[in-house]
């Protein structure tokens, strides 16, 4: 099985990259798959996002696990 | 009284009827060492934007994640505070302006516990949930909810 990135979006980033899930290539860290993400959907350089890796919240450069979920999470406003 | 220690399901369909609110206040009534309740209750309030008038909120959530978090608040929470109780309910799906979209509730012996509990739990789950809102407006735009 090729080594892949599963990445859910949600809220506002789901809507301007058009949709809620994809697959994408391995890379090493939150920061390379973060520049790959915005060379292919630029939409996102304009909202504010968060990344979550197997459902927890990072905040600095992360080591993507293989086969890691990955969200991507508009600023929560539940409630 | 035995506290609920497992991850459980905090999402329900839509809005939450005050009926479930009732149904939930009288099943305490046999908990007889609790001394006071505290219910914070979230309603979909009518906005006026720029973009339009609020008809309605859609919420949609990162489920998964969002109850592993529920359940870590929970915990903290419990530590926290010396409750008999702690039910939390949140909405997905459609909920128009004036339902409820949000039930917290928090029962102790005394009313100081359940109070702050409540009260931080609120702020918590508003904070920490992978939670959103979209609100459907009368112009057929919407635009997504920002939590103040």
């Amino acid at each position: 099985m090729p080594n892949t990135i599963h990445i859910k979006a949600f809220g506002m980033v789901a809507e301007k990259i058009g949709t809620t899930e994809l697959v994408m290539d391995h890379y090493q860290d939150s920061e390379a798959l973060l520049d790959a993400l915005l060379v292919k959907f630029p939409a996102l350089k304009t909202i504010k996002f968060s990344l979550a890796i197997n459902k927890k919240l990072i905040s600095n450069k992360q080591e993507i696990p293989e086969n890691a979920e990955i969200a991507l999470l508009p600023p929560f406003s539940g409630g | 009284m035995e506290k609920e220690r497992k991850p459980k399901n905090i999402f329900v369909q839509g809005s939450i009827s005050p009926e479930t609110i009732a149904k939930s206040i009288a099943n305490h009534s046999t908990k007889t060492d609790i001394g006071g309740h505290s219910i914070f209750l979230g309603q979909v309030r009518a906005d006026e934007k720029p973009e339009g008038k609020v008809l309605a909120i859609d919420y949609s959530a990162y489920e998964e994640m969002a109850l592993e978090k529920a359940f870590e608040i929970r915990e903290a929470i419990f530590a926290k505070y010396p409750l008999t109780c702690m039910h939390i309910y949140h909405s997905l799906g459609e909920v128009k302006v004036g339902e409820l979209c949000l039930f917290v509730f928090t029962s102790s012996k005394h009313r100081k516990a359940a109070m702050d509990a409540c009260d931080e739990l609120v702020e918590r789950i508003k904070a920490e949930l992978p939670v959103w809102g979209k609100e459907i407006l009368d112009t057929d735009n919407h635009v997504w909810k920002v939590n103040v």
